[in-house]
């Protein structure tokens, strides 16, 4: 337990990045990591309760925790179509983590919650660059919270309900280009919000060793209502910015995700599972600014953004080597959601295709020591954001070490 | 855990790669641009703002292109630069010249006919030196520049073609003055003995726009001179020796420039309201002074301006102010109908016929500009060098155009192409013309030269 607060001081300094297509994030389990990001069919611990709150009740312990923390080191680079120029997404340490508890007051009940940061991203691109139009940098996370309540019939069948409270934060920089004598005016947005949604799951385990599972996470509107808006703007042009509060609109998409996973071998060695996920990112259809003091030059803006719905595919296999130790090995591949014609610095997505590895420890009954660590191939995606001209090639590539601890007594 | 925690991240450290990605792919495709020559007027120069200043001669459209170039293997492009950042403007007045600083935006209080302050101000392009010493002025433009030539801009304000070809032009125009190589040089022969490899031609603009911005048509160069000069510049340029390729630009449409479209969109031809008793008193008043050809009636009428040809009449529907004209005199002093505060009596008060464009000289200055372009064009095909479509483009930019989240507009100050003067572009916009000649170069010989980072330019500057 004493890591395990360890583990909750990291919570407290933690910020999140964009991982995974757009802005979702799909590090919640380290174990999970380890097996190319699967999750909807298994029921190892009380991560069941983010990825299928069907499977919690399956969890065999009473009390269930686990927690880690991942470290995003993530790169991109931009080179301007037509121009001879590149720019540097500056580094900078993210660090999405997940907290969950799961207790079963009796065999067939679970209750839970859990803590961990869904969506987010976080870039800084340097402040003079050729972008700096669109944005200069940006900071969105999401935190979310849900108690969990789950039930299975028998053996054979788990459902689960959560409510999710999502805390968001938004802080935005970029240049306006209106020029005074000490360069270019910015606006700086800044703002916090708090909205609802659920998740529900089942799985089935139908057969001895096979495991499948649905898992519907809701969509949840975030509304920044009233996020201070500051301009500096030159003098003479003042007048028409005004100090002012904006709502900003950015919706959290809606995931379907799909599981199978296979047990076999003497002692249950060996571990084979697949995921499909959908997420429903047709919903984001535009980046809402919607200024509370309206004048000729601030009003309502909508930046459209027209993602495409996408699925994301994953495989993932474990191997416990005895009763110590086991292995881990996955892959998937999280197309960009982002069309090419709306392809923009303030999340430039890329087609991920990402390699993972994992590793546990046993020290004692109960107890696991998960290490994972992702590598996803650099990837190059060229685009331009039409409604402001804007084009170029980017090339994104993370690495992801994280670690984690799970507790089943 | 703190020691895990520790190597974990230093070995990601180690391992987190730079994200290369493939640079520009700068291709000359055999065109030789070590020496690099732009022969053109003020557009070329780099004037901007009403004046001749360092910083805007630094961002000239050709020495964009020529950093450009440096990609390609271009070679050095001097400049004949001033030393002052003030600027000089060079202004033919009755007797001489006077001279003024730059223009720049500023915030000057708004007052009533009387003076009065009304509480509210405006953003107003404004001289940055209130009546500047004129010999400063005077030598700070003829000082010799710092560099020695000969120098690869050849542009000067009000160079029109036939001036192009005339020696000892040195002496009509200080702008050439002021770095010609000798008194007897002639502008296209100072060009052309430089041998360039390459060679930027944009000329025609005042063959049919200098007198426009003077409100007249006249003293425009015929289409059959043009065509006979234009093509001879374009091979002084070609037989220089180097056997240089080249770009040619057509001229722009006038009537896109916010110069003459600005106050015609806030002050109507017609602006002068009267009542039957007024309107009566002016037509008696100007039958006495001997234009009672001009009729005066109740309600709406047109302002009355002096033609070109020294007769008075009434603006019509489509006739332009021009950015000069003296706002505070129409709205204080009577200017366009009658000064009531002239003695013994009122007195007839048209605007002076250097402020109003109207529609026979739009028309004249229009066809000439689209007879030069036919002549540029035709030029442009047989002897197969590169055409920048200006003309073509300043429409497509009148529309509105964006890029790396700029909206650019031909709107005066809100556009942001054009510098205070409302005829000749800021820098940012002069990268965005660089960038279409370099389109054009590109598309003609089949290189691939990069485009200016047009952010990299500073716009208007606001106070």
């Amino acid at each position: 337990m004493r890591r395990i607060s360890i583990l909750l001081l990291f919570v407290c300094l933690a910020a999140t990045m964009s991982f995974g297509g757009g802005y979702q994030v799909g590090l919640h389990s380290i174990r999970n990591i380890g097996m190319g990001l699967i999750g909807t069919s298994l029921s190892n611990d009380a991560s069941s309760l983010f990825y299928n709150p069907g499977g919690a009740p399956f969890v065999n312990e009473k009390w269930s925790f686990s927690g880690g923390i991942s470290f995003v080191f993530a790169r991109s680079t931009f080179q301007a179509k037509d121009v001879n120029y590149q720019a540097t997404m500056k580094h900078e340490l993210n660090l999405p983590f997940y907290f969950y508890a799961a207790y079963k007051p009796t065999k067939n009940l679970s209750v839970g919650l859990a803590v961990n940061t869904p969506y987010g991203n976080r870039l800084s691109w340097d402040d003079t660059w050729k972008g700096r139009y669109l944005i200069q940098n940006l900071s969105f996370k999401a935190m979310t919270f849900q108690p969990t309540i789950s039930y299975k019939f028998k053996d054979i069948v788990g459902i689960g309900i959560g409510l999710v409270y999502a805390y968001g934060t938004v802080d935005l920089n970029k240049a306006i280009p209106l020029e005074s004598a000490s360069g270019d005016g910015t606006l700086h947005i800044n703002g916090t919000t708090g909205h609802f949604g659920f998740n529900a799951g089942i799985m089935v385990h139908p057969v001895k060793g096979l495991s499948v599972g649905v898992d519907y996470r809701s969509k949840i509107e975030m509304k920044v209502k009233g996020a201070t808006a500051t301009f500096n703007v030159p003098q003479s042009l003042r007048a028409q910015f005004p100090e002012n509060k904006v709502d900003v609109m950015l919706p959290l998409p809606a995931n379907l995700d799909f599981g199978a996973s296979y047990t076999f071998g003497k002692n249950n060695q060996w571990m084979v599972g697949i995921n499909l996920c959908y997420v429903f990112w047709n919903t984001y259809d535009s980046l809402v600014f919607d200024f509370e003091t309206k004048t000729s030059a601030v009003g309502r803006t909508a930046n459209p953004a027209m993602y495409e719905s996408r699925l994301i595919e994953r495989i993932g296999v474990e191997y416990k080597i005895n009763n110590m130790v086991a292995v881990r090995l996955g892959g998937y591949y999280d197309p960009s959601p982002v069309p090419t014609e709306y392809m923009n610095p303030q999340t430039p997505s890329v087609n991920e295709t990402g390699i993972t590895c994992g590793l546990s420890l046993y020290p004692t009954k109960g107890l696991c020591i998960d290490a994972a660590f992702l590598y996803l191939m650099g990837a190059t995606k060229e685009g331009t954001y039409s409604p402001d001209n804007f084009a170029g090639t980017y090339r994104t590539g993370f690495n992801i070490p994280g670690i984690g601890l799970t507790y089943n007594f | 855990m703190k020691k895990i925690l520790f190597i974990i991240l230093s070995l990601t450290f180690l391992t987190a790669c730079e994200r290369k990605i493939d640079e520009f792919a700068s291709n000359a495709n055999g065109i030789n641009f070590s020496k690099f020559v732009a022969v053109g007027n003020s557009m070329t120069a780099g004037f901007a703002d009403a004046a001749l200043y360092r910083s805007g001669q630094q961002n000239s459209i050709p020495n964009i292109m020529a950093t450009q170039f440096q990609t390609v293997g271009g070679g050095e492009f001097r400049q004949p630069l001033i030393g002052t950042e003030d600027g000089v403007g060079v202004n033919v007045i009755p007797g001489g010249v006077y001279c003024t600083s730059k223009l720049a935006l500023k915030i000057i209080p708004d007052v009533d006919c009387q003076g009065t302050p009304l509480g509210t101000s405006s953003l107003k392009p404004s001289f940055v030196l209130t009546n500047p010493d004129q010999n400063m002025l005077k030598q700070q433009l003829l000082a010799a520049p710092s560099v020695p030539g000969p120098y690869n801009n050849m542009g000067i304000s009000g160079l029109t073609l036939l001036a192009a070809f005339m020696p000892g032009y040195a002496a009509y125009n200080p702008y050439y003055g002021r770095f010609a190589s000798t008194a007897s040089s002639s502008v296209i022969g100072e060009a052309a003995a430089q041998q360039p490899t390459f060679f930027m031609l944009w000329l025609g603009d005042n063959d049919a726009l200098s007198s426009a911005l003077n409100g007249t048509d006249i003293q425009i160069t015929p289409a059959d001179t043009f065509a006979k000069y234009y093509p001879m510049a374009v091979v002084a340029l070609q037989q220089s020796g180097n056997n240089p390729k080249g770009v040619i630009a057509t001229i722009p449409d006038i009537t896109s420039l916010p110069f003459f479209t600005t106050i015609s969109k806030q002050l109507p031809y017609n602006g002068v309201t009267l009542n039957a008793e007024q309107a009566s008193g002016l037509n008696i008043l100007y039958t006495m002074y001997g234009h009672s050809d001009i009729v005066w009636h109740e309600g709406q009428n047109p302002f009355v301006y002096v033609k070109s040809n020294g007769k008075w009449a009434q603006m019509q529907d489509g006739d332009l102010f021009l950015l000069t004209v003296p706002t505070d005199s129409i709205k204080c002093k009577g200017m366009g109908i009658a000064d009531q505060s002239a003695q013994p009596f009122p007195k007839p008060y048209p605007i002076p016929g250097k402020f109003i464009l109207d529609k026979t000289e739009q028309t004249n200055i229009q066809t000439a500009i689209a007879q030069y372009n036919f002549i540029i064009k035709g030029v442009a095909t047989s002897q197969n060098l590169a055409l920048a479509d200006m003309n073509a483009y300043l429409k497509t930019l009148s529309s509105g155009l964006i890029f790396d989240g700029i909206k650019f507009s031909t709107t005066f100050v809100t556009g942001g192409l054009f510098s205070t003067d409302g005829v000749h572009l800021n820098p940012r916009g002069n990268a965005i013309a660089a960038n279409y000649f370099i389109q054009a170069i590109n598309s003609h010989y089949g290189c691939q030269i990069p485009q200016a980072n047009i952010t990299e330019y500073k716009g208007l500057v606001f106070p």
